[in-house]
């Protein structure tokens, strides 16, 4: 039952959401109401309920009818305007320019009836977000395109840019990379083994074990596995998008040059499978929805995940980013070049994160009250909130101030002749080569890919010791490090005694 | 991966003013590699805070102690014999003159250089930092004063990026100088502006 006016364009004219809206309202306020004060009623007979019951669908229609009807939203040139609420009425006008990913989610029951909610994410934090709910599904898909077209400078009009694919998770690798954990093998394991001793023994007791037990499976097993099924992600001019969920089917949008900083996680298991996770920090995706939306791969070949790094931020390699070790028992390995800061830490679960170095908002020099005494300190790289928190730890201080200054000259230099995000498709600095994801595809073992593998693999052997320059990498990482033409510097300031 | 390779090797560090820096104006009780970690950027030095920030500080502890003294020690008193109460006020005395002493060291700690494209901070006794921010990175700069700040003739400037850890600000500033400071950070934020 969708409004035939959804199939010409959205760039003008009013909005508002499914009709379907109103009769769902009302009915789920009728039965909560039914539900929570019928049996009360019922004390003083039958025709009570029916005459209340009544006023109470009427009541509930009366408000959702105009607030249906008011709830309007349109484009107009490249601005959102979304009008809610009707005791209080608000409008709020968005400068789509602005906007930091643009997500469609369909939730079950939305499906069964051809609904879809649309999110649209600004870069304001928590609340600055906008939810467009219960739109006709493809008035929802269209909106998306045109407000995506706004966001890149083109007219409204113009149609979806085209996609090429980059990645398909097959189902039975999503289901052994969340099965092959430790902390989900443990609890299996657990699970059965409190099942049989419950059964053997009839003990009730173990039930107040298997509760949280199951819980927790539910939650960290059960809930990615039902999200990330039939995960689809493909590239287009307008960014990274992802299809996904079982349940709940949810599109995103992340345009170019949103993503902030980038994390690949590879767990002490998933390593010897070579499949690793890739999480994003996107400005938009504050506060609750970071969970739900930070996750740019669930699992993928150790390959693909870093192709993906590569794509998010063009003309870098995150491979080639030399890398510095510390000399420190938590072992961490910290590196920067013109485009990218690089670290790679972690014990069990190795933890490479990604922060490119226009995109840094602060960099920290911190010392604590033990720094006096062991001479190591920390240089944080702040960026907008997310999973990602880039530092490198445990530094001497003079590489510490060298790496700062490193990074904030790196940052200077690179954030001169981007100017800015907004309207990608405007812009020349931020072209995408189309080709670049089947390259990769095509020779696996050969070219960039080839050398690739073995810098990162490093990080899980190479321990505290310092870093050769490797035979075969290119002379052209190598130049950007911080500590190379510093070395002898490094060498004699550390000789220096420490109080 | 290839567009790398046009670009010269950069000078990753301006190294030469650092060690002239470290007889300048440092908290001497430090370590020489922490002070050289956190000297001024070359060709630059510290702006020291206004004194008057450690009487701000001085006053609050002050004040602090004063209630903490008052209200304990005559109850202390009229429940207990004077040795306890002996006992707490020499302890709110040793806090009195340890935030006292603490509170010139942080105002000695503060500093901070406007650079030609960022801004560097410094602060902190036991926690010592070294912030930099670009100016093209700013969101939102104001100025604030309390009352007590306003009767001591000074503010603070507080900046905002998008990333939320990042609290910095400049405290301790004198009215005139934060809000011309303020001008010329919201400034150099626009025409350095490169969105998010």
């Amino acid at each position: 039952m969708s409004r035939p006016r959804a199939e010409d364009d959205v760039t003008t004219g009013v909005y508002r959401s499914h009709w379907m809206v109103v009769p769902l309202q009302t009915i789920a306020v009728t039965l909560v109401f039914v539900a929570l004060i019928g049996p009360i009623l019922n004390t003083f007979g039958i025709g009570w309920v029916v005459m209340m019951t009544v006023a109470v669908v009427f009541g509930a229609l009366a408000y959702a009818l105009p607030a249906w009807w008011y709830g309007t939203f349109g484009l107009r040139e490249d601005h959102l305007v979304v009008h809610s609420g009707l005791a209080m009425r608000s409008s709020r006008e968005v400068p789509l320019s602005r906007l930091q990913a643009v997500d469609v989610v369909r939730p079950l029951l939305m499906q069964v009836f051809g609904m879809a909610d649309l999110h649209i994410e600004m870069a304001g934090g928590d609340g600055s977000d906008i939810r467009l709910r219960c739109l006709p599904r493809n008035l929802a898909e269209r909106m998306r395109v045109a407000i995506l077209a706004h966001a890149a400078g083109l007219p409204g009009r113009s149609p979806e840019a085209p996609e090429w694919p980059f990645y398909r998770l097959p189902f039975p690798l999503l289901l052994g990379a969340l099965t092959f954990r430790v902390p989900i093998l443990l609890s299996f394991i657990l699970l059965l083994m409190l099942a049989t001793a419950g059964a053997v023994f009839t003990e009730p007791g173990v039930v107040g074990a298997i509760l949280p037990l199951t819980l927790g499976l539910l939650r960290y097993f059960w809930g990615p596995l039902a999200r990330y099924t039939d995960y689809y992600a493909s590239l287009s001019s307008d960014g990274l998008r992802l299809r996904y969920g079982m349940f709940q089917r949810r599109m995103q949008t992340v345009p170019p040059g949103r993503v902030q900083a980038v994390r690949v996680v590879e767990p002490l298991l998933w390593r010897a499978l070579g499949v690793a996770r890739v999480e994003a920090n996107v400005a938009g995706y504050a506060g609750a929805r970071q969970g739900d939306s930070a996750t740019l791969l669930p699992a993928a070949p150790r390959r693909r995940a870093f192709a993906l790094v590569n794509e998010l931020f063009p003309e870098s390699e995150a491979a080639y980013v030399p890398l510095v070790p510390n000399r420190s028992p938590v072992p961490s390995m910290v590196g920067v070049d013109e485009h990218l800061f690089v670290s790679t830490r972690g014990l069990f679960c190795l933890v490479t994160e990604i922060v490119p170095v226009e995109r840094v908002q602060a960099v920290r020099l911190v010392a604590g009250p033990l720094a006096r005494f062991t001479g190591r300190m920390a240089v944080d790289v702040d960026t907008p909130p997310g999973p990602v928190r880039a530092k490198a730890s445990c530094r001497e201080a003079g590489e510490a101030r060298r790496f700062l200054d490193a990074l904030v000259e790196y940052g200077r230099r690179a954030r001169v002749p981007s100017a800015g995000t907004e309207r990608w498709a405007t812009r020349s600095t931020l072209t995408r080569r189309p080709d670049a994801a089947e390259e990769t595809a095509a020779r696996p073992g050969s070219g960039p890919e080839g050398s690739r593998r073995p810098r990162f693999a490093e990080a899980e052997g190479r321990g505290a010791e310092r870093e050769e320059p490797e035979p075969g990498e290119p002379e052209t990482g190598r130049t950007g490090t911080f500590g190379t033409p510093a070395e002898g510097r490094t060498e004699g300031r550390e000789d220096t005694p420490e109080p | 991966m290839e567009t790398s390779e046009p670009t010269p090797p950069p000078s990753p560090a301006p190294q030469d003013g650092r060690d002239q820096s470290d007889g300048r104006d440092q908290p001497d009780e430090a370590a020489r590699p922490l002070d050289a970690a956190f000297a001024p950027p070359a060709n630059a030095s510290w702006s020291r805070v206004s004194p008057a920030l450690a009487w701000y500080r001085r006053i609050v502890v002050g004040a602090l102690c004063l209630v903490a003294a008052g209200v304990g020690v005559p109850l202390l008193l009229l429940w207990t014999s004077w040795p306890p109460a002996a006992a707490w006020a020499g302890s709110v005395l040793l806090v009195f003159v340890v935030g006292w002493i603490l509170a010139g060291r942080f105002r000695r700690s503060w500093g901070y250089t406007e650079g030609p494209e960022e801004l560097y901070l410094t602060y902190g006794v036991f926690v010592r930092q070294l912030v930099v921010i670009p100016y093209g990175r700013m969101q939102v700069v104001d100025v604030t004063a309390d009352l007590l700040e306003q009767a001591l003739g000074i503010a603070t400037v507080r900046v905002r990026t998008a990333a939320s850890t990042a609290d910095t600000r400049v405290v301790g500033l004198p009215l005139t100088e934060a809000v011309q400071m303020r001008d010329r950070l919201a400034a150099r934020s626009e025409s350095f502006s490169t969105g998010l």
